[in-house]
């Protein structure tokens, strides 16, 4: 595993653990996150990604365990702590009787340093300045997320976390968020990104911590952790069944049925008649000149990661065969 | 403290903004003219059944002293009668008229008759969804998680919503002389109003009874109801922390409120319930020199046990505010 | 669209509630000291009793104000129409004077009132006074209470013991003495009214036993009659005749105060002594 600068830390939990009514809820976590990368926390839904993101911010208090964040200790120094940390805990919420540029002189009061001219600043970043000033109730799920991601920016924080923040967005705006994360990570801030599907965090972190069941079960670079992996190839093109055709031709290519494929199906949505195929990646240069050459368009061909369970199921049988 | 008063400016601003202040305004707008009415007809059956002020006080006083009079009626509702017998005839004695017909004295008898049930009921609906309403919206999240330490945020919304409640104490006043002064005249503020009555068992003690003109009266019965109100206020907020849905909040609050006038009414023989905040509400009573709900309640025992409940509210309220762990 | 920013609006809130608040917390403040503290002092407020009325004739006044006071007699007790006599005289009083204002002032009856306690209201209630000042007729009953709750030895409306004739006798000249000290009090409270006094009647005069009360309740009468005679204003009416053999259909079912039509005779009564 490779490592940046260990006095780098912007982010540090040491064995933590929560219990609640009795039940272990978090058994225990350990990672670090570093400046300026994109860390991504991979789990299926009910692991204990949201619990430990709020320990993170001090929503909840851990039962044992100790939170650092660039330094300061968030349960003994949660004003020190909160104040490099931007946020957004599951849904971007907001108070929705106000305007979204009220929601942001809101939280701009609660910390020192916030002027008028930051308040624009980061309503620029985001794209919101045609419609800051509209009640935040006749927002839609996107200026939401938007306006959510403004507010974590406004105090210039060095952690931004974002909770399932593709949740709800269309395949544009997974694109663009994809960008404007790696535009921040590029200033220098670090981002800790959860979610459920390994495409996204895939494509968009440097390293990733994956945690089942309240336990990290390993943390390193996105490439180490999927080596093995393989990857669907998805293709379109501009005749689907010719394009099929030209697939099921070629001996070393299989397509794989749509009920078989492990894909997240949301993952899939956005694709028309895609055809999905494991194949040699080297492959797929020389398959798609044949193809023009055989005058069918080739609209993509992207690769994409199984779902996160196929990735547990390498993982744990891995551990049980040494 | 200088980063106190942005989080104030934000909570005073929500509250505001929720147009919770608005409804409350709306609410007085439509009940005062009701009650205005109301007295209006009560005011002219009057004038039609009696000549002057004089004979309709002293019809009161002979019908009381009929009903004392009666073996039918209860003892301790004889007492408080021949309480308020001995108080109209102080009235009558010294030729002051207790129920003047003009705004100033509509508008004291409104907010006396209003401390018990009205005003914590307005009161309510400002601080039942203070700290619950940010948990059902999510907003709870936000707020938390910036730099600032739990108690300072409770600690803001408690000042803000101790601005609301003294607006909403001016602002029935002023609303309700408004609009029952423009049926029975501006005028009023000078007419006197004795206070100090001093009960004991079922006779008055009138060595110290004083007059004080009616605005002065007004001021002071503005601060009682004040204190209750905060009173209510604090057990809402308390409420509000503990209980997760605002619904749930409102009506625990209520429940607490409305058996506490019921009590009050007919609790005289449980004495123990004197400790109940809510039968404590009645403030201006003292001040008025009414009969307390059970024998033996005085302003500063009052006071003490309102005192008692909030402190033990806020204590609650903090510790658990700062503590608890937000799961959703 | 923001008619009042943020900023202004929260200045505006912020001093409004604090003044609010100031002021609430004075008042308070100055509620608790003046309760926990008071002051004693005396508040004298300005004498302000009405001017009496025009003597004279009652067909010639502008107005008839008729005040009422006494014992359950005069308060209507045992009339389930609730009007008694008082109520039905003055409706009386409207038919036979058409022309005039007639308006009831007070009725300040109260059940159970001796003469005793009347006299001494008369002397020390405002109230008594102002109402009685402004009448120009005034109607009264007493004496009842006094002398059958002496031979009771009880309130007479719930009288179960023995009535003793004797002590009724003996307890006569001081009701009178009394029935004295309100005539005097009533004609130096408003010399100009007319004041009728309804006499006595005794409501046992079917029990045999009881019979002989009526030769007690007459002197009483007479006596009575002596004391208004003194002033020329006062007057008397009898009801003893009433409530002997047509006793039946004028006393209420308690046999001691008159039915509605027991009462409406005596209001007929009151109609006819006035001119």
């Amino acid at each position: 595993m490779q490592k940046t600068n260990h006095s780098d830390v912007v982010l540090s939990v040491k064995n933590v653990k929560k219990q609640i009514g009795g039940k272990p809820i978090i058994k225990n976590v350990t990672f670090d996150v570093y400046g300026g990368e994109i860390f991504g926390f991979l789990g299926p839904n009910g692991a204990g990604k949201t619990t430990t993101i709020r320990m993170l911010v001090d929503l909840i208090k851990p039962t044992s365990g100790e939170i650092t964040i660039c330094g300061e200790d968030i349960q003994r120094h949660p004003e020190a702590a909160l104040r490099s940390v931007g946020c957004i805990v599951e849904n971007p919420e907001a108070y929705s009787y106000m305007t979204g540029w009220d929601n942001l002189e809101h939280f701009a009061r609660m910390q020192r340093g916030i002027d008028e001219a930051r308040i624009r600043e980061v309503v620029a970043i985001v794209g919101l300045e045609t419609r800051i000033h509209d009640k935040v109730k006749t927002f839609s799920l996107g200026m939401r997320q938007r306006l959510g991601i403004a507010q974590a920016l406004l105090g210039r924080p060095k952690l931004l976390i974002l909770d399932e923040p593709t949740n709800g967005l269309d395949p544009k705006g997974i694109k663009e968020l994809r960008e404007f994360v790696r535009m921040l990570a590029d200033q220098g801030m670090s981002l800790f990104i959860s979610s459920h599907l390994l495409s996204e965090i895939q494509l968009m972190c440097d390293r990733v911590a994956i945690i089942s069941r309240g336990e990290v079960l390993a943390v390193g670079t996105v490439d180490d952790l999927l080596r093995g992996t393989d990857n669907y190839v998805v293709w379109q093109f501009e005749q689907p069944d010719a394009g099929k055709r030209l697939l099921a031709g070629e001996r070393d290519v299989r397509i794989v049925p749509g009920n078989e494929h492990r894909i997240d199906e949301s993952v899939l949505a956005g694709m028309k008649d895609a055809q999905i195929t494991t194949m040699n990646q080297d492959r797929v240069a020389a398959l798609v000149a044949k193809a023009v050459r055989a005058g069918i368009g080739v609209v993509s061909v992207q690769s994409i990661a199984p779902t996160l369970e196929q990735l547990f199921l390498r993982m744990t049988e891995g551990e049980s065969i040494g | 403290m200088d980063r106190l008063l942005p989080l104030i400016q934000n909570e005073t601003l929500k509250i505001w903004k929720k147009k919770r202040f608005f409804v409350i305004v709306l609410v007085l707008l439509i009940l005062i003219p009701v009650f205005t009415y109301a007295q209006l007809r009560i005011a002219e059956t009057n004038k039609k059944n009696f000549k002057d002020w004089h004979n309709q006080l002293v019809q009161q006083i002979n019908e009381y002293q009929n009903m004392l009079s009666s073996d039918r009626i209860p003892d301790e509702w004889k007492r408080s009668r021949r309480i308020a017998v001995q108080q109209l005839q102080y009235y009558l004695d010294h030729d002051v008229n207790p129920n003047s017909p003009d705004g100033v004295t509509f508008t004291r008898s409104f907010m006396s008759n209003a401390v018990t049930l009205f005003f914590p009921l307005l009161v309510l609906a400002i601080a039942s969804d203070l700290v619950s309403g940010e948990r059902t919206s999510g907003t709870i999240k936000m707020l938390l998680t910036r730099p600032v330490r739990r108690w300072k945020i409770l600690l803001s919304k408690l000042v803000a919503l101790t601005f609301y409640v003294s607006l909403t104490v001016v602002v029935s006043g002023v609303l309700c002389y408004l609009i029952s002064g423009a049926v029975f005249g501006y005028n009023g503020w000078e007419i006197p109003v004795f206070t100090g009555f001093v009960i004991q068992g079922s006779s008055i003690e009138s060595s110290f009874v004083h007059a004080v003109p009616q605005w002065l009266y007004m001021l002071m019965e503005a601060g009682l109801i004040w204190v209750s109100s905060m009173t209510v206020a604090i057990l809402a907020l308390m409420v509000s922390v503990l209980v997760r849905s605002t619904s749930a909040s409102i009506v625990t609050m209520m429940a607490a409120v409305i058996s506490g006038t019921i009590l009050s009414s007919m609790s005289s023989s449980w004495h123990s319930a004197k400790f109940i905040f809510s039968v404590n509400l009645q403030l201006t009573d003292y001040l008025a020199g009414s009969p307390p709900p059970i024998t033996g309640m005085t302003l500063g025992f009052s006071l003490l046990i309102l005192a008692f409940w909030a402190a033990v509210s806020l204590a609650v309220s903090f510790s658990v505010f700062t503590k608890q762990d937000i799961m959703n | 669209m923001r008619t009042l920013s943020s900023a202004n609006l929260w200045k505006f809130i912020g001093i409004a509630a604090v003044l609010c608040t100031v002021m609430l917390l004075a008042g308070f403040g100055y509620a608790v000291k003046d309760m926990l503290y008071p002051k004693s002092e005396a508040y004298s407020g300005s004498e302000d009793l009405p001017a009496l009325p025009a003597g004279g004739n009652l067909s010639e006044s502008k107005e008839i104000n008729v005040t009422a006071i006494g014992d359950s007699l005069t308060k209507g007790t045992g009339d389930s129409s609730g009007e008694g006599y008082v109520k039905q005289l003055v409706a009386l009083l409207k038919t036979k004077y058409p022309d005039t204002a007639v308006r009831l002032n007070n009725n300040l009856a109260v059940n159970g009132m001796k003469a005793d306690q009347l006299a001494k209201l008369l002397d020390t209630d405002k109230g008594y006074r102002f109402a009685l000042r402004q009448a120009n007729l005034i109607v009264f009953t007493i004496g009842g209470n006094d002398l059958f709750q002496i031979a009771a030895g009880a309130s007479p409306s719930r009288m179960t013991g023995e009535l003793k004739l004797d002590k009724l006798q003996a307890e006569l000249p001081q009701g009178l003495d009394r029935l004295d000290a309100i005539t005097k009090r009533l004609n130096a409270i408003n010399p100009n009214a007319h004041v009728v006094y309804v006499g006595l009647y005794n409501p046992f005069y079917d029990i045999g036993d009881y019979r002989e009360g009526s030769l007690q309740i007459q002197k009483w009468n007479e006596r009575a009659y002596a004391l208004l005679h003194r002033y020329p204003n006062m007057s008397m009416v009898p009801t003893f005749d009433l409530f002997e053999n047509t006793i039946s259909r004028y006393l209420s079912s308690d046999h001691f105060h008159p039915n509605h039509n027991g009462y409406a005779q005596i209001a007929a009564r009151i109609v006819q002594s006035l001119e």
